[in-house]
């Protein structure tokens, strides 16, 4: 079993970190904030000429035909830079777009989608308010035991306010009427379902980039302030707080790829590992917050230091497609009230070890 | 049309540098390499010639060991047609000469229109293989290039010289321009175009195939090592007068003034 990712798929996240250190500067992303719509056209223009709007779409399609392990990477990326344009959203969208039963709708969306003149938004019941609602031409919601698409004319949106200037939230209010019905039942159920892993899974993917970032930020203020002569990062208080850190975020890492790897086969135990996933690496980002701002002491509180721009992606990231509470609940079920085999967990053949009826001697 | 761009991997700019164990390089595992800066904006160039002109070849060139596919990889993602990969373990690392010789070599079996170079490398900022290259070659070259307009038979090229004046220059075809930074946007590669790039041949080929001998590096290191710090610096104190008038008094003292 091949463990690590491709050179490809390292390339790949090589070029999007160098497309992101270059355009989406924090500066960028604090000047996105002041804006009437706090998104950038143009921006967009550009991701999709990278072929990130795309990346899930198939090659037909327009788009690249890839898949959540490469899609993995690239979210870190965008994580690790604060961008919050619609990108999730865009991939849970043409995930649910491609899963469905009639390809009329897919094949008139994913086009556009991968060329970039199309927005997709998701509104999902596990997250209250829809990210990007103003700026979506098509929008995908849950109502009842039925899934609509809608297009942007058909919504009634109410602005709501957002700790993170990045984020732009909205409370949706539309008509289900049957002819924007996609899917009901049992096969909406299973959509909804995988749309929020697939959005968990971003957003998870997100918070490692956030937290390196955090991280990175904190130990690089460590070595540059001094006090009692000597930098701060010299101190074991200091950085032995940095280092537990780093152990979340490596430990996270390991569930977010494998959620990933779950994700993109849809594999039995896919919403366990994408829970754990989704806990681990928003744990992680919260505490890089928490760290970053006090090992930067009184400077990390203002406005003008950037501690604050990654802090408050990791709290929305957190609570998007599902909070910790959300996710430990799920994952209770799954593991304590053994809903899900024990496949789920990547024992294929499980195997009781037998108690000893002897002493040792 | 075809343009040869001579590429160069080197340490990324962000990578931290050590000095490896007996004090004559860097210590090269576990840091990121990049396609050195300079040669990006030679890259690019030959890029903006071949969308001007869809039938222009772009083929980049670069010696160095395995890791060396990761920034031919790049540029075919940015745009190149094909790529040529001197994976010779005798060049890697060589001095200026013996690395023009081999680009020499691979020019002469390529017989390019153009050669784009950078003006220098990050790593060893000589600036000597591009003239070097293009006496071997005997082709016309010029240095510091920002920006060039390629016509049927010539190259005319706009060169940096001192004090900010600009010198044309038209050169003949075949030629050779190293190509200063900031002679134009450099673009980015896209995912599709690495995807892309898989199916663009590298051809890897040794100094032996190119018909060239004798390429190790004529010159040794003898040490690598961090300028040790100045501890003659005068931090002044005091109030803000204090320091101006203590910084005035240094200026005069140095007779910089």
């Amino acid at each position: 079993m091949e463990f690590g990712f491709s050179e490809d798929q390292l390339l790949l996240q090589q070029t999007v970190r160098d497309f992101l250190a270059g355009e989406c500067t924090p500066e960028w992303v604090r000047g996105q904030w002041q804006t009437e719509t706090g998104r950038s056209p143009e921006f967009w223009s550009q991701l999709s000429e990278l072929g990130l709007p795309g990346l899930l779409v198939s090659e037909t399609q327009g788009g690249l035909g890839m898949d959540e392990t490469d899609l993995v990477l690239l979210m870190e990326e965008i994580g690790r830079v604060g961008l919050a344009e619609p990108l999730t959203a865009t991939a849970v969208g043409v995930g649910l777009l491609r899963s469905l039963g009639d390809a009329s709708l897919a094949d008139a969306w994913l086009p556009k989608v991968a060329a970039g003149d199309a927005i997709l938004a998701v509104a999902h019941p596990a997250s209250p308010f829809v990210a990007d609602a103003h700026v979506a031409d098509l929008l995908i919601a849950s109502d009842g035991d039925s899934l609509h698409a809608l297009p942007r004319a058909a919504l009634r949106l109410e602005a709501q306010t957002s700790n993170d200037g990045s984020q732009r939230l909205f409370r949706v209010d539309f008509d289900a009427r049957d002819e924007t019905r996609i899917a009901t039942g049992r096969e909406a159920r299973a959509l909804e379902a995988a749309a929020l892993d697939r959005g968990a899974l971003c957003s998870a993917a997100q918070a490692l980039g956030a937290c390196d970032q955090l991280i990175a930020l904190a130990a690089d203020y460590a070595g540059q302030r001094e006090q009692f002569g000597v930098a701060i990062g010299s101190f074991q208080a200091v950085k032995h707080m940095l280092a537990d850190v780093r152990v979340k975020l490596e430990y996270a890492r390991s569930h977010v790829y494998r959620a990933a790897n779950s994700v993109a086969n849809d594999a039995t135990g896919r919403s366990v590992d994408v829970s754990m996933a989704k806990i681990a690496a928003c744990e992680a980002a919260l505490l890089a917050g928490r760290v970053s701002l006090q090992v930067h002491g009184a400077i990390g509180y203002t406005y003008e230091q950037d501690v604050h721009v990654w802090m408050k992606r990791a709290w929305s990231l957190d609570l998007a497609f599902g909070d910790a509470v959300f996710h430990r609940a799920r994952l209770a079920a799954g593991v304590i009230d053994r809903s899900l085999p024990a496949e789920s967990f990547g024992y294929s053949h499980p195997q009781r070890v037998p108690t000893p009826t002897a002493g040792l001697g | 049309m075809k343009v040869m761009v001579c590429l160069k991997q080197v340490p990324h700019q962000d990578a931290k540098l050590d000095i490896n164990s007996d004090g004559t390089w860097i210590q090269e595992d576990n840091i990121k390499f990049e396609i050195n800066s300079y040669d990006t904006y030679a890259l690019e160039e030959a890029l903006r010639i071949k969308d001007a002109d869809a039938d222009t070849e772009v083929v980049v060139v670069s010696i160095g060991p395995d890791r060396v596919t990761q920034a031919l990889r790049t540029a075919l993602g940015m745009g190149a047609d094909r790529a040529v990969h001197v994976n010779d373990a005798e060049a890697f690392g060589s001095d200026a000469l013996c690395v023009a010789k081999v680009l020499a070599a691979v020019a002469k079996a390529e017989s390019p229109d153009l050669i784009f170079t950078g003006l220098m490398t990050d790593d060893g900022n000589s600036s000597a293989v591009p003239p070097m290259l293009a006496e071997l070659i005997d082709v016309p070259s010029a240095t510091g290039v920002l920006h060039t307009e390629a016509a049927n038979g010539s190259l005319k090229v706009e060169r940096e010289l001192e004090g900010g004046a600009i010198e044309v220059v038209e050169l003949p075809k075949p030629c050779l321009a190293s190509i200063q930074t900031g002679a134009n946007q450099v673009r980015y590669a896209s995912l599709k175009g690495i995807m892309q790039a898989k199916k663009k041949p590298i051809d890897v080929k040794t100094a032996a195939d190119l018909g060239v001998s004798d390429v190790a590096s004529k010159a040794t290191i003898d040490k690598v090592y961090s300028p040790p710090k100045n501890a003659t610096a005068d931090i002044l104190s005091g109030s803000t007068d204090e320091i101006v008038s203590g910084l005035m008094g240094k200026i005069k003292e140095l007779g910089v003034l």
